[in-house]
């Protein structure tokens, strides 16, 4: 398996004491496939990212990236993982062509000019090459993080909320960007409070809520469960079913 | 709307006290207040018990004033009035945006929109600007000398008067600009105070140009006290006398002077917002400039700005990892700082000390280059690596990211250290070299070997006692993330002051005990070889002492790695 979790938790220490954001998750993104990680604000999903992404250290579990343990070999997993975050952070001095070169050697690409340009070309930055961050605008800002993300050879991709400030024709872009990777055999987990782009990209989906799994599976698994059968085969739906939020209007 | 202006500044600062109340529960905090009012009190309060009891000393009697000061005092109120009066010319010839005119986003989205006249959104901002000036003229106040004869108190007030007249001021000019282009007789009116100005500067120029040709100073406080009495003669006097009534308050007795110069600040106060209040249609037009100029910077305010320029350093492929994070902060350093601008000042400063060196010491230009390189010297050592950021106390803000990363943890460290290292020793050499050179004129009874021998030495201690600094206050950072400010945040309070105090402190200790195995050794050399080598012996002892440091540093960036993985990115939101 590309992407391997399991009975992952993370707790934050607080003035109350402590708060369990996430508790005992497990699932597995296999290679080529694209998997929905969706929940209502505060399921825990961006915690979930951002601990696979080795950003916070997991209270308990295990995490492996193509069979690296991240927390007993967190270079080479990192070697192997892609993490584009739905805030793009940026460095203000930095050109958007000087931020892929500078990913590019800290993960060993030889060949950047070329890549860069294709990326460049594929995420519709060309004109923007020489531009400081702070001259983009958000939706541009956000394809630098992709591309900066995807300019290396990455196994594992992980998206959080990646259509964030792009106009149609980017969101349109990055659908197809998202699905070409996963056909080139990248495993991928995008969270994102856009069901209809999940329902359109992904071929599973798991559903969080108040820090625990609540559904994993295909569409067609999930419509056929039992206490789901008559939520249909409409993501939104299930979703709400699911969240225990389909008795609100 | 003055009720609401009064609502949103209470609520504004009760809140801002709130939090800072709050947050004493932290320890760190708690403790920094502690420092910070240890500090006050010592400096300042301490003061003022001791001026107290040296006022009982005398019985109370008036301080005298020294003799030599008796002449400059007599002139003070004129040359006040001067310099106010050159500043509200300078406002016109080089104008700055008026902090009246700035709004924050959310007065922008709740204010704007709202049925509130643009005069109402002035007084509204006038009144709010009032806790900031309050606490400059109270801290005016504080550090005024007793030997004016005048109260603490009765400062602060003339000094109040005279910043908000200002602020007020420098309101009107920014509204009166955005008129200048305008036709008939708006464009008559906003020239108006703009042609008075130009008189009234005209009028006083000739009469101190008079003066000077009558009797040319000797020197520079003789030509001081000829400009105050050329700006007291008659002539000047009735032109300067808006500003000469701001500042007379300052040196006027209690109670009745002092009293009736009051009233005249005031009027002068009131004339300036009347004018401002008066001319407020062109307000809307100025907030709408003030605010798109802001936000066409591409950086918030009092963050640096960045420029695209070739900085003729592309990032290899290949390489090792503290090479790219060098290379990032040099990139900032070339994104904030013009190559040429530079060289220019590099190459100005090997001039002047070429020529300074030529004249020998009759001139004072030498002592002068000489003790400012000195003075350079030692603040790029052992201040520059507190004031210069561009390492880990700026990149944990960026820590989401750089965690990311597939680099080792103590290359991370040490990356961060080398770029800023390389510049600050830079700039401390460069103001060495200069020294040193200079040193055969300004220090004759040194020897020529204890002056080489001194400077090399220094020169080559000075990248150790950087690096040593730098990796101190990046330990600080990783292991203690909430007491450093990270990137350009100044924060304020008195325990913020008391958290950067403690930290200076501790740093300072710290450099010393990193510093004492190398002095140690480095001191052993050096009274081993100096009977043969003489003062030549101060460099092998720079140069072990070096490598000692080298090897403590490079040793503490490895231990430093596990602290910087086990860094929560929340330790650092939460601080931030």
């Amino acid at each position: 398996m590309a992407l391997s979790v399991e009975h992952f938790g993370r707790t934050y220490a607080t003035a109350a004491g402590s708060f369990t954001a996430v508790a005992d998750l497990s699932f597995t993104v296999a290679s080529g496939e694209i998997v929905g990680l969706i929940g209502p604000n505060g399921a825990g999903k961006t915690t979930t990212l951002r601990s696979l992404a080795g950003i916070l250290r997991p209270t308990s579990g295990r995490v492996r990236i193509d069979d690296y343990d991240l927390i007993e070999h967190p270079l080479e997993a990192k070697r192997c993982l892609a993490f584009m975050p739905d805030e793009p952070h940026l460095f203000e001095y930095l050109t958007v062509m000087e931020h892929l070169r500078l990913v590019a050697r800290l993960y060993g690409v030889t060949d950047v000019v070329d890549r860069a340009a294709a990326l460049v070309d594929e995420l519709q930055l060309t004109g923007k090459e020489q531009a400081l961050p702070g001259e983009l605008s958000r939706g541009m800002r956000q394809k630098v993080v992709i591309a900066c993300g995807l300019v290396r050879n990455a196994t594992t991709l992980l998206f959080d909320e990646p259509l964030t400030g792009l106009d149609p024709i980017g969101i349109r872009r990055m659908r197809s960007t998202i699905v070409a990777r996963a056909k080139a055999g990248a495993a991928i987990l995008l969270s994102s409070h856009l069901l209809h782009l999940v329902e359109e990209v992904c071929s599973r989906v798991i559903i969080m809520d108040r820090g625990q799994k609540v559904a994993d599976g295909t569409f067609a698994e999930l419509a056929s469960r039992a206490d789901l059968a008559s939520a249909g085969s409409n993501l939104e739906q299930i979703f709400l079913r699911v969240t225990g939020h389909d008795a609100h209007p | 709307m003055f009720s609401a202006s009064l609502y949103i500044i209470v609520c504004s600062f009760r809140n801002r006290v709130r939090v800072r109340l709050q947050r004493l529960r932290q320890p760190r905090y708690f403790i920094g207040a502690i420092a910070g009012a240890a500090y006050l009190y010592f400096s300042f309060f301490a003061r003022f018990r001791a001026s107290r009891s040296s006022v009982a000393r005398r019985g109370n009697r008036p301080s005298r004033v020294p003799g030599s000061l008796a002449a400059p005092l007599a002139v003070a109120p004129a040359l006040g009035a001067l310099a106010l009066m050159i500043a509200a010319a300078g406002a016109w010839l080089f104008p700055v945006d008026s902090s009246l005119l700035e709004f924050s986003e959310a007065e922008q989205q709740f204010l704007f929109p709202a049925p509130v006249s643009r005069r109402q959104l002035l007084i509204y901002r006038i009144m709010r600007s009032q806790l900031g000036m309050l606490f400059g003229s109270a801290m005016i106040g504080i550090f005024s000398p007793p030997t004016l004869g005048v109260s603490r108190l009765r400062i602060s007030a003339a000094s109040w008067i005279i910043l908000v007249t200002a602020r007020i001021y420098f309101t009107g000019v920014t509204l009166a600009r955005a008129r200048l282009g305008a036709s008939g007789r708006t464009r008559r009116v906003a020239w108006l105070p703009v042609s008075a100005l130009a008189i009234a500067l005209a009028l006083v120029a000739g009469a101190v140009g008079a003066q000077w040709r009558q009797t040319p100073p000797a020197d520079a406080l003789a030509g001081l006290i000829l400009i105050g009495r050329a700006a007291d003669s008659p002539a000047a006097r009735v032109v300067l006398l808006p500003f000469r009534a701001l500042v007379q308050p300052l040196f006027s007795e209690w109670p009745g002077p002092y009293l009736i110069a009051i009233a005249g600040a005031l009027a002068v106060l009131g004339t300036v917002a009347t004018w401002v209040l008066l001319s407020d249609e062109a307000f809307q037009e100025a907030v709408s400039d003030v605010a798109e100029r802001r936000s066409r910077e591409p950086v918030k305010k009092g963050e640096p700005i960045y420029k695209v320029r070739s900085t003729g350093w592309t990032l290899p492929p290949t390489g090792r990892p503290e090479t790219a994070f060098a290379w990032k902060a040099a990139m900032q350093t070339l994104r904030m700082v013009d190559k040429r601008s530079l060289l220019r000042g590099v190459i100005i400063l090997v001039c002047l000390t070429i020529v300074a060196a030529l004249m020998g010491q009759a001139n004072g230009l030498a002592s002068m280059l000489g003790a400012f390189s000195i003075a350079g010297t030692l603040f790029a050592i052992l201040l520059a690596p507190q004031i210069v950021r561009m390492d880990m106390r700026q990149d944990l803000q960026h820590l989401e990211l750089l965690k990311t990363w597939p680099v080792k943890a103590s290359a991370v460290v040490r990356g961060e250290l080398v770029w800023p290292s390389v510049i600050i020793t830079a700039c401390a050499w460069l103001m060495l070299a200069v020294a040193t050179f200079l040193a055969g004129t300004m220090m004759t009874h040194v020897g020529l070997g204890l002056r080489l021998g001194g400077g090399a030495a220094l020169a080559i201690l000075t990248p150790a006692l950087v690096l040593s600094q730098l990796t101190i206050h990046n330990a600080a950072a990783l292991i203690f993330p909430a007491w450093v400010p990270l990137g350009n945040q100044r924060p304020r309070g008195l325990d913020a002051m008391g958290q950067r105090l403690i930290m200076l402190g501790a740093t300072w200790l710290l450099l010393v005990l990193s510093l004492l195995p190398g002095a140690i050794v480095g001191g052993i050399v050096w009274f081993a070889l100096q009977h043969f080598i003489g003062a030549a012996a101060l460099v092998p002892a720079a140069l072990v002492c070096t490598g000692i440091v080298a090897i403590e540093v490079l040793l503490a960036t490895e231990a430093l790695g596990p602290a910087y993985e086990r860094l929560d990115v929340l330790a650092v939101e939460r601080a931030e």
